[in-house]
């Protein structure tokens, strides 16, 4: 049986130029799609692609060649309506919370800008709509007007989430979103995550360079090296039963724990 | 050799005006031994290092003990600490290329590192830059002395801040987060580097780092921190496999693990057109 997915890419390549006869490469054509209420992560250390991937997929750059399908609909190179329409579909949360939020705006600014840029109606009104994305993400509503400077790390990229959640998105893609945060923040942030998904149906895009944490939060997971897709499959697949050869090396350079050590504790 | 430890840290307490950072940690670091200091931000383990090393702002009040190699280092002067810093104790960071100046050679800055506490040549400077970086094995060390840094990768960068740490074999590496800006694979690399080059020299280290596991395997002993603190202190084996202190389990019970998993959300596979049904 076919199944469509909500986002589809189909061979995407994207050139950088370097110089003034001289052009880079940066993604070699990869296809992948997210279903509904479903995770992709996407792996690879430093110049891998991945963020100029997941910039793709967000449109935030179009792809030099490829195919980019949302909801069914062909939305490549696509401006005005269905570039709007995209926007409240898909959502985007970045790395570093403090950079990503205006420090001179107010929370319930930073939230509800995306509703401003769409010029959205909001039924019940702004104020209301930027408190109830605030407890959904676990922010004390009566912080609204307090600015991103005076929030904890974990609790900004909260603000993030809830700013990316406000026009209530089907896709959200998280590039490095936990990166920053110490590993306590980031297990709550992760927890967020999937509790989002469960109530909201949301599918992520996430893309990380750990890739213990992605195995705690992706369904599937693509690996990806100097621009391509060197293995994709279900987490299970990738990091029980790894094919390619790139994908056992980036696996065994992992640190871990003893895990005599691990089993120990477990029992005590 | 004796059984004195080589660094002691006896009740160190570091204080800001405005607050205290770092209250009443010991540890102490045997030849040729490695104490892990594993915490999250705000955790007071790089203050702790950046004392050991004499390298805390001014107005930081510092009491407790700090002694190397039997020589107590706490009210020292600059001038004094500046002669042991590079020399017999030397410092790796997290940030390879802030760490180096980009209009010199690395050759240049490994041999003043040299020639600092050394003197000699520029020549004979060079020299030991070459043998140094031959030994945290960069190829083509005798070309690679006369690039720049920006014509190394971020791993190639870190064994250039490596070499010139080694340069004057130190009894003492302190290492903080030194690889906490690398690709998984380079990092594996220089943690294997890390631990030959203590291997064959016998240097003590103080390694500071926010990743457990990390921690786990560089480690003979661990200090686990948390604000200002210490919470917990054992060898990497009792830390891992029985820790006593609840903020030990929490963390470790929040590091995500490579051969686990938590459950997720069912997908929702829609079937084409069934979607209105």
């Amino acid at each position: 049986m076919t199944r469509q997915p909500l986002l589809r890419a189909e061979n995407l390549v994207r050139d950088f130029r370097t110089g003034p006869r001289t052009i880079f490469r940066a993604v070699k054509g990869v296809s992948f799609d997210v279903a509904r209420r479903e995770t992709l992560g996407i792996v690879g250390e430093s110049g891998s692609g991945k963020s100029t991937t997941a910039r793709m997929a967000a449109k935030l750059i179009e792809p030099t060649e490829g195919l980019l399908e949302f909801d069914g609909v062909d939305v490549t190179y696509k401006a005005g309506k269905a570039l709007r329409d995209f926007r409240g579909g898909v959502q985007v949360v970045f790395q570093d919370p403090y950079s990503s939020l205006n420090p001179r705006h107010t929370v319930e600014q930073v939230i509800s800008a995306p509703l401003l840029y769409q010029g959205r109606k909001v039924l019940g009104g702004r104020r209301r709509v930027v408190k109830e994305s605030m407890e959904r993400v676990g922010l004390n509503p009566d912080h609204s007007g307090r600015y991103p400077a005076q929030f904890s790390g974990g609790q900004a990229q909260r603000i993030g989430i809830a700013r990316a959640l406000v026009v209530e998105p089907q896709l959200v893609i998280c590039d490095e979103a936990v990166s920053a945060l110490d590993v306590s923040v980031q297990a709550q942030v992760l927890d967020l995550l999937r509790d989002l998904q469960r109530d909201l149906n949301l599918s992520y895009i996430f893309i990380a360079h750990d890739l213990a944490v992605v195995r705690q939060i992706a369904h599937k997971v693509a690996v990806m090296k100097s621009g391509e897709i060197v293995e994709q499959g279900s987490r299970e697949a990738i990091f029980d039963a790894p094919r390619h050869e790139y994908t056992q090396s980036l696996l065994a350079a992992v640190p871990q724990v003893d895990p005599s050590w691990e089993a120990a504790r477990q029992a005590g | 050799m004796t059984d004195k430890p080589m660094l002691q840290v006896v009740d160190l307490t570091i204080a800001f005006p405005t607050a205290a950072v770092v209250d009443q940690v010991s540890f102490e670091i045997p030849q040729g031994g490695t104490m892990g200091l594993v915490g999250e931000s705000g955790s007071g383990k790089s203050m702790t290092s950046l004392a050991v090393m004499g390298l805390l702002p001014r107005e930081a009040r510092t009491t407790g003990r700090i002694s190397f190699m039997d020589e107590e280092l706490l009210g020292r002067s600059d001038r004094q600490m500046r002669r042991l810093r590079g020399d017999r104790m030397a410092m790796i960071f997290q940030d390879p290329l802030s760490s180096l100046n980009p209009y010199y050679t690395v050759g240049f800055q490994i041999a003043e590192a040299y020639r600092a506490h050394r003197g000699g040549s520029r020549r004979a400077g060079l020299r030991r830059a070459v043998e140094a970086m031959d030994r945290v094995k960069i190829v083509d060390a005798d070309k690679r002395v006369n690039h720049y840094p920006h014509q190394f990768s971020g791993g190639m960068r870190q064994r250039v801040m490596i070499a010139m740490a080694l340069v004057c074999e130190p009894e003492l590496i302190i290492a903080d987060e030194p690889t906490t800006a690398l690709d998984v694979t380079v990092q594996a690399q220089i943690l294997e580097l890390l631990a030959e080059v203590q291997q064959s020299t016998g240097a003590g280290m103080l390694f500071i780092t926010h990743d457990l596991a990390v921690v786990s395997q560089v480690s003979d002993r661990i200090t686990v921190m948390r604000h200002g603190r210490t919470v917990e202190q054992g060898t990497a084996e009792q830390i891992f496999s029985r820790p006593s202190n609840d903020y030990t389990r929490q963390l470790l019970a929040a590091t995500p693990r490579l051969d686990d998993q938590v459950d997720l959300p069912e997908p929702i596979l829609t079937p084409v057109g069934s979607e209105d049904s």
